[in-house]
């Protein structure tokens, strides 16, 4: 159970070494999406209390799991599918702009 | 060449720092016991306070609703920001032709979709589910059409316009909810505090405006997200 | 038993990230992305968090994926 945090420290830190050296934007979107969704098993790994029930409680039941994290989790992941959408939008309009994807071409086009 | 390299192997420095900073964190904070008052609160009074019995949308919907309203506007902005994003013209879309057998089981399974949704929105304070992956469900629909039918036929249907007035119904739904709470004596958005009827825990029709709540926030995700791909699957 | 089936998971999860991070073909890291929240959505699953995982199976394994396939294809960047 505990193997779950080293999991985390190096999912995010592999998603942002791509965002830092990955030269296709696309690239550079999943790096941010997968740091996105190492904070969603975060949040689950912290709500878990082991031997704890889901917290549906159609019975009382003695140990049950943290909703707390749960609940505002369930928040995050809708808000990475917006913001993961407008990178994507602004993708395609800088595409339909300067035709490529890579993000090195792009800065040094000032025009 | 020499540049590139020099650059790879500081930011691999730099992010396995970072990752082992964030280790020590998450282990400091694994390890002692976090006083969960709040969560103890909303497990044990949750189901009776608010008569749902599923405690996230219970969280969700009735002690956190003014969070959820905040959600479900990011995702009216992010819609709009995409629609205001992407040109209309010349980005074509690869015409994938599917055999008829696919356009044909894929109409077999839409209103099955549908029942999926509606399911997970209504029973959302029952079981997993509720108003977000209700919704969510709704704009796979339409990905799904668009992705079979093509874009003309979505929009002969379901253009951004019609789609955006649904999604103001959604918003316009959730605060007519929330001055319902104000209307009982309440805060905004308190409905169950305020004794809204909240109803035997387990029925269907219990936790009071819950499932009215799920229904309004579900028709806003469902559309927001469903604009937003229209937008960036548009073609002329 | 479901320690070792987490352990194998959890392994996978940074497997996947890793090919869906660095393959070589676009579409392949976008397939694995996918497979990425797939393995998510189990996890979640173990850690007793249903609401979370129904979510993230609908939003990351669905609709994300169909975002990146329409970006790919109106960008053509299929290098």
């Amino acid at each position: 159970m505990i193997l779950v945090f080293p999991a985390i420290a190096i999912l995010i830190s592999m998603g942002i070494y791509a965002v830092l050296t990955q030269k296709n934007m696309i690239r550079i979107i999943i790096g941010i999406s997968i740091v996105e969704s190492a904070i969603i098993l975060l949040l689950g790994a912290i709500s878990y209390i082991p031997d704890g029930v889901a917290p549906i409680l159609d019975q009382p039941y003695d140990t049950v799991v943290d909703p707390l994290p749960q609940a505002l989790g369930l928040t995050a992941v809708v808000i990475n599918a917006s913001t993961t959408a407008i990178m994507l939008a602004l993708v395609i309009k800088l595409y339909n702009r300067y035709q490529t994807l890579d993000i090195h071409e792009i800065r040094k086009l000032r025009g | 060449m020499k540049k590139i390299n020099f650059d790879k192997v500081f930011s691999f420095i730099l992010v396995s720092l970072l990752g082992l900073f964030i280790m020590k964190v998450l282990y400091s904070v694994a390890g002692e016991e976090a006083a969960r008052f709040t969560a103890d609160h909303y497990i044990s009074y949750g189901v009776d306070e608010t008569g749902a019995i599923n405690i996230i949308t219970a969280i969700l919907f009735d002690y956190r609703a003014f969070d959820t309203l905040g959600e479900a506007t990011v995702i009216f902005t992010a819609a709009s920001v995409v629609a205001l994003l992407l040109p209309r013209h010349e980005a074509s879309m690869l015409k994938t032709e599917f055999t008829p057998v696919v356009q044909q089981s894929i109409a077999f399974i839409l209103p099955f979709l549908w029942i999926i949704s509606i399911f997970l929105i209504s029973y959302g304070h029952l079981s997993p589910g509720g108003g977000f992956s209700g919704g969510v469900i709704i704009s796979a629909m339409s990905i799904l059409i668009i992705f079979t039918y093509g874009y003309r036929y979505m929009t002969r249907r379901f253009n951004v316009k019609k789609l955006s007035l649904i999604e103001d119904i959604g918003a316009l739904a959730f605060l007519t909810i929330g001055l319902a709470g104000i209307i009982a004596g309440g805060t905004f958005l308190a409905n169950s505090q305020v004794g809204i009827y909240p109803g035997p825990p387990g029925e269907l029709l219990s936790g009071g405006l819950m499932p009215l709540s799920n229904f309004a926030v579900a028709a806003k995700v469902g559309t927001g997200l469903s604009v937003i791909f229209l937008s960036l699957a548009r073609e002329d | 038993m479901i320690e070792i089936i987490l352990m194998l998971l959890i392994l996978l999860l940074v497997v996947s990230a890793a090919i869906a991070l660095f393959s070589k073909k676009l579409l392949n890291s976008i397939i694995t992305l996918s497979i990425f929240s797939a393995l998510l959505v189990i996890i979640l699953i173990i850690f007793q968090a249903p609401d979370l995982a129904l979510a993230e199976a609908v939003i990351a394994a669905g609709i994300t994926t169909s975002f990146f396939i329409i970006t790919i294809n109106k960008t053509e960047g299929v290098n």
